[in-house]
Formats: C-alpha cells, structure tokens, sequence
C-alpha cells in the first residue's frame, strides 16, 4: 500500500488576492506587513521572523488579559511560490505545547502555502496536515475537518433540529 | 485561575469529535435529530446488529452527544445539543481565524499597491 501520505486528513483552503504575486509574497515574508493582517482583528506580535530552513516565525496574539502563542518553523522556503512550515501552540516560553481547548487536536500541523500568479492576480493554497501524529490527533482532525469543509453542512442542519427542539422543552 | 476560566464548563471536545469521526455515529444523529428513538428503530435502517448500534451509542452518550431514557425495555436515546454546539463553536473560530485574516491582507494589499503607485512603499 502506498497510500499511508494520501490517508491523512488533509485541510485545504484558497484564496484569490487581486495583487502580483511578489506583493502577496512580500505580506507572508516581512514582519511589519504579517503582523498587519495575521490574526482576526487582534493585536498581533512578531517576536521573531526568519524565513529560511530552519528558521522560526513565533508570534503572540493578544486576545484581552489572555494571549495566545504559536511556534511555526520554515522547512521550505520558494521565492514567491512556495513556503512550507510546521505549526504549533506554544506556551509563553515557546515550547510546542497542547492546544488548551482540546487536548488531541494534532500538536503540529504540516502547513504548505503554494502562490501562483494569473492576470495580475495571485491564487493561494493553503493545505494542513497533521504532522508526526498519533492516531487520537489525525482522528480529531478528521473530524474537524469533515467540519470545516462542506461536510458541516450535515452537522449544521441537526445542531439546528437539535436548537429548534431544545427551545421547545 | 485565568487559564482554568474559559474552559471549566466546556463539554469534552476530544471525545466529540471523535465520535463524530464515525460515519454510522453520524448517520444515528441524523435519525436522533427527527425525534427520539429505540435501539430497534435505530438499528432498521442500517445493516447492524443491535449490540453493534448499542455500543455506537454508548460512545455518543460518553461524548454527551445523546442521552437515554429511564425506561427499562426500550431506553429511547435521543439527541443533546450543547455539546454539538461546542464543537461547531470551535470550527468556526479556526475557520474564521484564517477567512478574517485573509480578509485583512485583502486590505493590507489595496493599500500597499495604492502606496506602489504613488512610490511611497
């Protein structure tokens, strides 16, 4: 069987910017611009920045008195096509540490952002797969992931028979 | 006490989606979702023994996703929400997460190509 990669679940998201790709790439490589659009409307801090193999990008967000830190590293870096990194939760001294929300959410995930350029605009691909994983991880985000993309649809529809029916009671 | 306060009254998200992992565990809610119902009916549509529904639903009633009755011969099970919500919950903050701060760089790249132009970036 040589299917072992293609099992794991994987999360992809993408986007079209209506920018040159080298202006895309410059907000994904240059601290002052990441630090301007990474996060939700939340203050974001670059503690760190280095965008080649091996390097570290740790950043804080500040969501009120609670802050929230993750540890990414670069293991590929593509000028201005390709970047691939692994993600964690970090605790405030930058170790990978547990998501405090849910304990088997994957400890890292294996994130590749691929950039291609059309008519002056560039498509973004976002994929995520758990990394190193144990079993318990990849099942939760499998299920997670079911959720994120349409498959939620279903889960919507009886979350809200299942709201309708607890109004009731 | 700040890190325990947001998370004291949270259904265990862990064991709610791995029961949600499970196409079967998923096809059972959606039958919940119309009512409660006996092991029998659960077991009908399905071609499933009514030990093996049993124990899918002894893994949904773990994760708090379903509750069964008092009633001896049938112990209807039927469906709980909170914990379903929870979840959903979750979802749509790491999906809003990267959709918003997309949403951002949209407007970080408006400006910067607006700077270009004028040769003030």
């Amino acid at each position: 069987m040589n299917a072992a990669a293609n099992e794991l679940p994987t999360y992809v998201l993408e986007r079209t910017f209506d920018a040159p790709r080298d202006l895309v790439w410059r907000t994904f490589t240059e601290a002052d611009l990441l630090a301007r659009w990474y996060g939700p409307n939340i203050e974001t801090v670059i503690h760190q920045l280095d965008v080649t193999p091996g390097g570290l990008w740790l950043v804080e967000m500040k969501m009120g008195e609670r802050s929230g830190y993750q540890r990414i590293e670069y293991s590929e870096v593509k000028p201005p096509e390709r970047l691939v990194w692994l993600q964690s939760n970090a605790d405030a001294d930058w170790n990978i540490a547990p998501n405090p929300m849910m304990a088997d959410w994957p400890l890292t995930l294996l994130t590749t952002v691929t950039f291609a350029e059309e008519n002056a605009k560039t498509n973004m691909r976002l994929t995520w797969v758990p990394h190193e994983a144990s079993e318990a991880e990849i099942a939760c985000f499998a299920a997670a992931v079911q959720g994120l993309d349409k498959g939620w649809a279903a889960g919507m529809a009886i979350l809200e028979a299942m709201l309708a029916e607890l109004q009731v009671e | 006490m700040e890190s325990i306060s947001y998370a004291k009254s949270e259904p265990n998200l862990d064991a709610v989606f791995a029961a949600l992992a499970d196409p079967t565990r998923r096809a059972i809610l959606s039958k919940l979702a119309a009512g409660e119902a006996s092991v029998k009916d659960i077991a009908a549509p399905f071609d499933m023994s009514q030990p093996a529904v049993s124990k899918h639903l002894r893994v949904l009633e773990e994760a708090g996703l379903v509750a069964r009755g008092v009633d001896k011969q049938r112990r209807p099970a039927r469906l709980k929400a909170e914990p379903m919500a929870a979840a959903a919950d979750w979802l749509a903050e790491f999906k809003a997460f990267w959709s918003e701060s997309f949403d951002q760089l949209d407007g970080l790249l408006d400006d910067l190509k607006r700077a270009e132009k004028k040769g003030t970036y």
